[in-house]
């Protein structure tokens, strides 16, 4: 007990460090897909049926395959095959092809919960915003939004608590987010080595940090209980 | 004059004929009730009316305007058909409220979104906004709704909202008020109430299309009824002739079955 | 994963096989103007410092070795199962790590000549090693080892049960929690890792198993090699060979020259 707390202040500055490379790939996805997600779905409800069905193919593939496999595929491809090593060996190039995968796969995700968010929202609700004389936007913008934002807000929930795990998948290609951080000290990092607990320490990270989000989350749904 | 004129309207889904030839006239002020069994086209017309579907061949004239016309693009285009749905206001069958807000904003809503297309918005916005607030209340005190102006749809009975979404039509100061079934969703106890409102609608200059399987009411407040069959105009007069002297054999067996009925 | 990873690596090595004699891989990082090293935190060979700087051995001699080229020097951390993805792939331009060159190494990357001794050695509890100090005596213990190391090629050809694991440290892990009785490591990293005043004061290590030498990976093909080696002999020469190997303690493993 001693022993770890005298490592405690070193493990948990390497930590932050790692978790602060966590929350960036966290945040930058969120950036990224929720509002490509939109477009994506879009695309898979598209009356002109190439656009359609290459966006639901898109989807297949990417829903299809692991994240990890995406990972090293979009880090090390350029590389491997094309002999053009577009992102670069270095910590912001690892990071870039990380987001880049993030991104892609979670729109995918999302652009699904959105399709059938939008699909769930009654026609009747639409044909009423016309007969009152309302454009395609104002129904959309002012009737079936929200609506479709209350139904979805649970099941984004749901994948944003995931998202915030599946960050450690990014260190299959090195990028050093806090899972990298804690096991660094197993073998032996900063003069220590053979330390078990950081690993599982990053845990209380994990929690912490969903925790947080389940709450804010959780405020959003409830805000948007006053109908139905 | 006839406000509304409806020449040789047809209308098909794939290869099923919904509407094949229907032509009527309506005049000023009149309550027009369309009857028929299910499937014979009641619903498609009123659609067709309020351009929620676009017919394949015909005619559709409101005050002598040609709104449209199956054979000229220029009257078919989405941008200009949006205006022209304000001629006619339609109640549905399953209310259609706007969830997200209270009986009073879905009232208040269509209007105020019409009104930012009006020349000098900006300059009049409050005045405007206020005359439009004034009226929704005495549309939903009309309605017998005063008390409920604040309640969003999930809090009201079928019959409350019913009469919302009525109060929302009204707001429009449409031309022509559709009714699609208007009780059909409600239960029995509560149909009485939504009957009463649109019976006090008559008079006056208000014109009405009611879509409706409630015989008695419909042979009270109409001026005039259509008896649809098989996309056809069937049978159509004063509710004495069709209902007491009907012509056609469909007309008969209908109107004694549904007699039975009550 | 493994395997995935390694049918994505043969694709990728047929299709590089046309690509990869072009151009001279000195001057790809000559033009670019940095020498990116693969590493792993790995004391003593390559570590950080108290200011987070890269020291070490290794990353010492790839310091001065960059310099000698007019390169730069950039130390990425890798993950050890991906080097040969890494260095096709051209995420990285060497392997320099105090790796052990192993028949698969030698085969999938253009290697320097060896410059420091290792062994592949196996760990046991403290108050058990007595028993184990024979070859013979380690049979029926179940072994952790990393999974495609040189530690697990001694497994294999020992004939003993192993797990494998997916590092070094992890086997050492398995070893503490008595998940597994034993595991083999480099000597070198015993040497840091293991007995009194380190994180694994109840193992010690008994037996070495065969003795193996470290070397530089580059890219198959790469003339980087030929220029390590002239350094090499050119550092051997002058004796900074020697002043490197005092100050992180490893002498003892040093090859001397041929």
């Amino acid at each position: 007990m001693a022993l770890i707390m005298e490592q405690m202040p070193i493990v948990l500055r390497s930590l932050n460090v790692g978790f602060l490379q966590t929350l960036k790939l966290f945040i930058v996805t969120l950036i990224g897909a929720l509002p490509l997600g939109l477009v994506i779905s879009f695309g898979s409800m598209s009356k002109v049926s190439p656009l359609r069905w290459l966006t639901r193919f898109v989807i297949w593939v990417v829903r299809g395959t692991p994240l990890m496999i995406q990972l090293l595929i979009i880090y090390y491809f350029p590389g491997l095959v094309l002999k053009k090593p577009i992102w670069g060996g270095g910590e912001a190039g690892r990071f870039l092809a990380a987001s880049v995968s993030f991104i892609l796969n979670y729109a995918c995700y999302f652009a699904e919960i959105y399709r059938g968010g939008i699909q769930s929202i009654s026609k009747g609700q639409t044909e009423a915003g016309l007969v009152l004389g309302m454009t395609r936007g104002q129904i959309f913008f002012r009737v079936t939004l929200l609506q479709m934002i209350k139904r979805i807000v649970p099941p984004i929930s749901n994948e944003i608590i995931t998202l915030v795990k599946d960050t450690s998948l990014a260190r299959i290609i090195a990028l050093q987010e806090i899972i990298w951080a804690g096991q660094a000290f197993l073998k032996g990092s900063q003069g220590i080595s053979g330390a078990i607990w950081p690993l599982f320490f990053t845990a209380v990270y994990y929690l912490l940090f969903s925790g947080l989000l389940t709450i804010i989350l959780g405020g959003l749904e409830r805000k948007l209980d006053y109908f139905k | 004059m006839a406000i509304l004129e409806v020449n040789n309207l047809a209308k098909s889904f794939g290869n099923t004929k919904v509407l094949k030839d229907i032509s009527f006239s309506l005049e000023k002020g009149n309550v027009l009730s369309v009857l028929g069994s299910s499937g014979s086209g009641k619903t498609t017309l009123l659609r067709c009316l309020n351009f929620l579907e676009t017919a394949d061949h015909g005619t559709i004239r409101v005050r002598d305007e040609l709104l449209f016309d199956a054979d000229d693009a220029r009257t078919t285009r989405e941008r200009e058909i949006r205006r022209k749905r304000l001629h006619f206001g339609l109640v549905f069958q399953s209310f259609n409220l706007f969830p997200q807000y209270t009986a009073l904003q879905n009232v208040m809503l269509p209007c105020q979104l019409l009104a930012k297309e009006e020349e000098n918005y900006k300059v009049r916005k409050k005045q405007m906004f206020a005359e439009i607030a004034a009226n929704a209340h005495d549309l939903l005190k009309t309605m017998g709704l005063a008390e409920r102006e604040g309640y969003y749809p999930h809090q009201l009975s079928g019959g409350q909202q019913q009469r919302v979404a009525i109060a929302r039509a009204l707001a429009m100061k449409p031309d022509i008020l559709c009714f699609d079934e208007p009780t059909s969703a409600l239960d029995p106890e509560l149909t009485g109430e939504v009957l009463r409102v649109i019976r006090d609608l008559k008079g006056g200059d208000r014109t009405m299309i009611i879509v409706t399987h409630e015989m008695a009411f419909a042979r009270n407040i109409s001026d005039r009824i259509i008896f649809m069959h098989d996309g056809y105009i069937e049978e159509t007069g004063t509710p004495e002739q069709v209902f007491d002297h009907p012509r056609s054999e469909r007309a008969k067996a209908f109107f004694s079955k549904s007699l039975e009925e009550i | 994963m493994k395997r995935i990873l390694s049918v994505l690596i043969a694709l990728v090595l047929v299709l590089s096989m046309t690509a990869f004699a072009e151009a001279s891989d000195m001057a790809y990082v000559q033009e670019k103007g940095v020498l990116v090293v693969g590493i792993t935190d790995f004391e003593p060979m390559d570590y950080k410092d108290e200011n987070g700087e890269w020291i070490g051995f290794d990353a010492d001699v790839a310091v001065a070795f960059a310099e000698s080229l007019g390169v730069a020097v950039e130390f990425v951390e890798i993950d050890w199962d991906n080097k040969v993805l890494e260095l096709d792939s051209q995420a990285i331009d060497c392997v320099w790590n105090g790796m052990t060159l192993t028949a698969e190494v030698t085969e999938a990357m253009e290697c320097s000549v060896a410059y420091c001794n290792n062994a592949q050695i196996v760990i046991v509890p403290a108050d058990k090693a007595d028993e184990y100090s024979t070859i013979e005596s380690l049979a029926g213990l179940n072994f952790a080892v990393e999974a495609g190391s040189a530690g697990e090629a001694e497994a294999e050809a020992n004939g003993f049960a192993y797990t494998p694991v997916k590092a070094q440290a992890d086997a050492l892990m398995e070893v503490a929690a008595g998940t597994s009785d034993a595991a083999i490591i480099d000597s070198l990293m015993a040497a840091a890792m293991v007995g009194e005043g380190t994180g694994y004061e109840a193992l010690t290590y008994t037996v070495p198993l065969n003795s193996e030498e470290y070397g530089v990976g580059f890219r198959k093909g790469s003339d980087l090699a030929a220029a390590l080696n002239d350094f090499f002999a050119a550092a051997y020469a002058d004796g900074s060979m020697a002043v490197w190997a005092e100050t992180y303690g490893i002498t003892a493993a040093l090859i001397p020259q041929a």
